[in-house]
């Protein structure tokens, strides 16, 4: 205890000395503090980007791998093989969709203002008229993901209905249902267009109102090609549409999308799929030019922050060492005083030790307020002119853009194509950065008091008394 | 028995081939006075160095209690068993009087007693006033720092004294006092306190002189020194 209290009392007896030394520790910590504060905040986005985005997997046919095999037909994926890749233990989730063609003799589309139920017929060996296509069913795997149910100016189901969940169950538009005079409990009968022995009585247990765009396009809206109507979709369940034993070459188009657990094994995934049966010709990839494009500036911003600590603690530690070596020439006497009265090394050296932590302590302290009042600032100084280096990027690359701005929501701003970058960051000290600071002003408190203790205690007490007397 | 005993000890400096001590065998008893004379660079310091633990000899034996001081743990000893007063004070200049002797008896363990009193009531012993007790060392008078590092020297009631030069800085009715307390612990308290000097007044305190010349040690009778 005594060595503690010594080493407190040392402190004032050297205000000089110990006062530059804090002001160095002082500095160090502070640009740490914000240093680490902006790197932590900024790796934690960008590992939740990755987790989110990166986790994504696309599989999708490689034109380029495809034109270089030289075949003319493009290789399927079997339905199978769909489920099949589902299995994978790499994934966290699996979001299976179909996608077909319906025509119902009941049931008009909307804009459909010929009532033909087809504009064409033709034999196709069953012995039935086909019709062409005036509805859209859709089959989804996971009624959670329907994205334009969960946003504002999107779908939303109106009171007295409820999202599908069970088999030959639907929701579909209050247009589709006005014009049909469809309440929540009644029946569609439909069929497939290229299957027509495929039938489907679906129950409809919700309706929904559709504020979203009903065309892909103006030229689609001025021509009313009904069928691009989204609201002609009929929304069941992917095991619905499956229940009647389609396959991939029977006018149906199945959507998966893979979820990996961590996106660093997307290669052991690939083996899998490609061990599996995927051809060449497609690709298996996560999406990287979105992460990238998301998180650009923000790795940016780390990098720019953490070149600055390095920086500051290589410099800051040299300027520690020197100071370290200045003070032992004083510092020798007094231990060569302190060895003449019988105080062992090893007392010594925790002597010294303590004050270098207890300066190291006090300026960590006052660098953890100014710090973290510092950080918020710098990081929107630093990260607003990443995003503009970032836009500008962008802009020389690409006409269309389309801006996302992440502050813990995600919002569509603009444009058509691309991605937004993070352009806002909250940064606030969190246990694990104060545990990285105490660590770094523990080791300054290490280093400047480890020279000293290191150069003076080589030497006898009678040789250091000898040489000053 | 004998506090301290020298066996046939001799001593050169490191990368020197000449004797400065040579061949000293003698006996410091507890309860006496021993002053060591001798001219400038004889060896009197280089005895006390070895005496206090801070040196060892380079053939023979120093003995405190039985053991040789070159197998003890000469920290140990120089913490509880001797008390040093050096020619040059060897003070921590930057603490104050009072914090120089409280910081002694931490070194050495002292428990049982109030540290600050015990240290006050030696300061004061040395003729230190409280007042000056709380000064920083560089603030007081060589003679000061030479009662201050007195009082440091018997802050843990050592067995033995040793002290070089001990009135060299004093004036003669403090050193006059000083010698008053080496003599009240040899003879009233049973300390053995060996004192090199030149002062007569020293000498004059003395039980046992010891002459030394090139490292060559001789008794001198108490009525001839």
């Amino acid at each position: 205890m005594y060595i503690l209290i010594n080493a407190m009392k040392n402190l004032l007896r050297n205000k000089g000395r110990n006062i530059l030394i804090a002001t160095v520790t002082l500095a160090i910590i502070i640009s740490t503090v914000v240093t680490l504060t902006i790197g932590n905040a900024s790796s934690k986005i960008i590992e939740d980007t990755r987790l989110r985005i990166g986790s994504k997997v696309n599989i999708a046919i490689d034109l380029q791998e495809h034109g270089r095999s030289g075949k003319m037909e493009m290789p399927e994926v079997g339905i199978d093989d769909f489920f099949s890749y589902a299995q994978s233990d790499y994934l966290s989730k699996s979001i299976l969709s179909a996608q077909l063609y319906l025509y119902s003799a009941t049931t008009f589309a909307v804009d459909d203002d010929s009532k033909a139920q087809g504009i064409w017929e033709s034999n196709d060996g069953t012995g039935e008229a086909r019709k062409a296509g005036t509805m859209i069913l859709i089959g989804n795997s996971d009624p959670d993901t329907l994205t334009d149910f969960s946003v504002d100016g999107g779908r939303k189901i109106l009171p007295g209905g409820r999202m599908y969940s069970g088999l030959d169950e639907c929701i579909i538009s209050s247009d589709l249902a006005e014009l049909n005079g469809i309440s929540v409990g009644d029946t569609i009968s439909a069929r497939s267009v290229f299957e027509p022995v495929k039938n489907f009585d679906l129950v409809v247990v919700g309706i929904y109102s559709d504020e979203t765009a009903a065309y892909p396009g103006p030229a689609y809206e001025e021509a009313k090609f009904f069928v691009f109507n989204r609201h002609n979709e009929v929304i069941t369940s992917f095991e619905t549409v499956m229940s009647k034993g389609f396959e991939t070459d029977e006018g149906i188009q199945i959507n998966a999308e893979y979820y990996l657990k961590n996106p660093d094994d997307i290669s052991k995934f690939e083996a899998e799929v490609r061990a599996k049966g995927l051809p060449d010709d497609y690709s298996v990839s996560i999406n990287q030019k979105e992460l990238d494009g998301i998180t650009g500036p923000l790795k940016s911003m780390a990098g720019i922050t953490s070149t600055f600590m390095a920086v500051i603690l290589i410099l800051g530690a040299i300027v520690l060492v020197l100071l370290a070596f200045i003070a032992v020439r004083e510092r020798q006497y007094e231990v060569g005083v302190l060895r003449a009265m019988g105080m062992e090394k090893a007392k010594i050296a925790v002597g010294i030790l303590s004050e270098a932590v207890i300066i190291s302590l006090m300026c960590l302290i006052i660098g953890l307020g100014i710090g973290s009042v510092a950080s918020q600032p710098i990081a929107d100084s630093i990260l607003s002119s990443q995003v503009e280096v970032a836009a500008e990027k962008t802009k020389a690359n690409s006409e269309n853009l389309q801006f996302l701005v992440m502050s813990g929501k995600t919002e569509l701003v603009n444009g058509l194509n691309g991605y937004t970058p993070v352009s806002e960051i909250q940064v606030a000290l969190d246990a694990h950065t104060v545990i990285q600071i105490t660590l770094i002003a523990l080791a300054l408190a290490g280093l400047s008091g480890v020279i000293g203790i290191a150069v003076i205690t080589r030497y006898e007490p009678l040789k250091i008394l000898r040489e000053r007397n | 028995m004998s506090t301290l005993t020298l066996q046939n000890v001799s001593y050169k400096y490191e990368g020197s081939e000449r004797l400065v001590i040579r061949d000293v065998s003698l006996s410091f008893e507890p309860g006496n006075v021993y002053t060591i004379i001798g001219k400038s660079g004889a060896g009197k310091s280089t005895l006390l160095n070895l005496l206090a633990g801070l040196d060892v000899a380079t053939t023979g034996h120093i003995v405190y209690d039985g053991v040789s001081l070159a197998e003890i743990n000469r920290n140990h000893y120089r913490a509880r068993k001797a008390g040093i007063i050096f020619q040059g004070f060897n003070l921590l200049t930057n603490a104050t009087a009072l914090d120089n002797i409280l910081l002694s008896m931490h070194i050495s363990g002292v428990k049982g007693i109030n540290k600050k009193t015990r240290a006050l009531e030696l300061l004061e012993k040395v003729g230190i006033s409280p007042e000056k007790a709380n000064r920083k060392i560089l603030k007081l008078s060589g003679g000061e720092q030479q009662r201050i590092g007195m009082a440091r020297a018997l802050a843990h009631n050592p067995e033995l004294i040793v002290a070089d030069e001990p009135t060299g800085n004093l004036d003669e009715d403090t050193a006059n006092r000083v010698l008053e307390v080496f003599a009240s612990l040899a003879h009233e308290e049973g300390k053995c306190v060996i004192i090199v000097t030149h002062s007569k007044e020293v000498i004059a305190i003395a039980d046992e002189i010891w002459s030394v010349d090139e490292g060559v040690f001789r008794p001198v009778p108490v009525n001839e020194g």
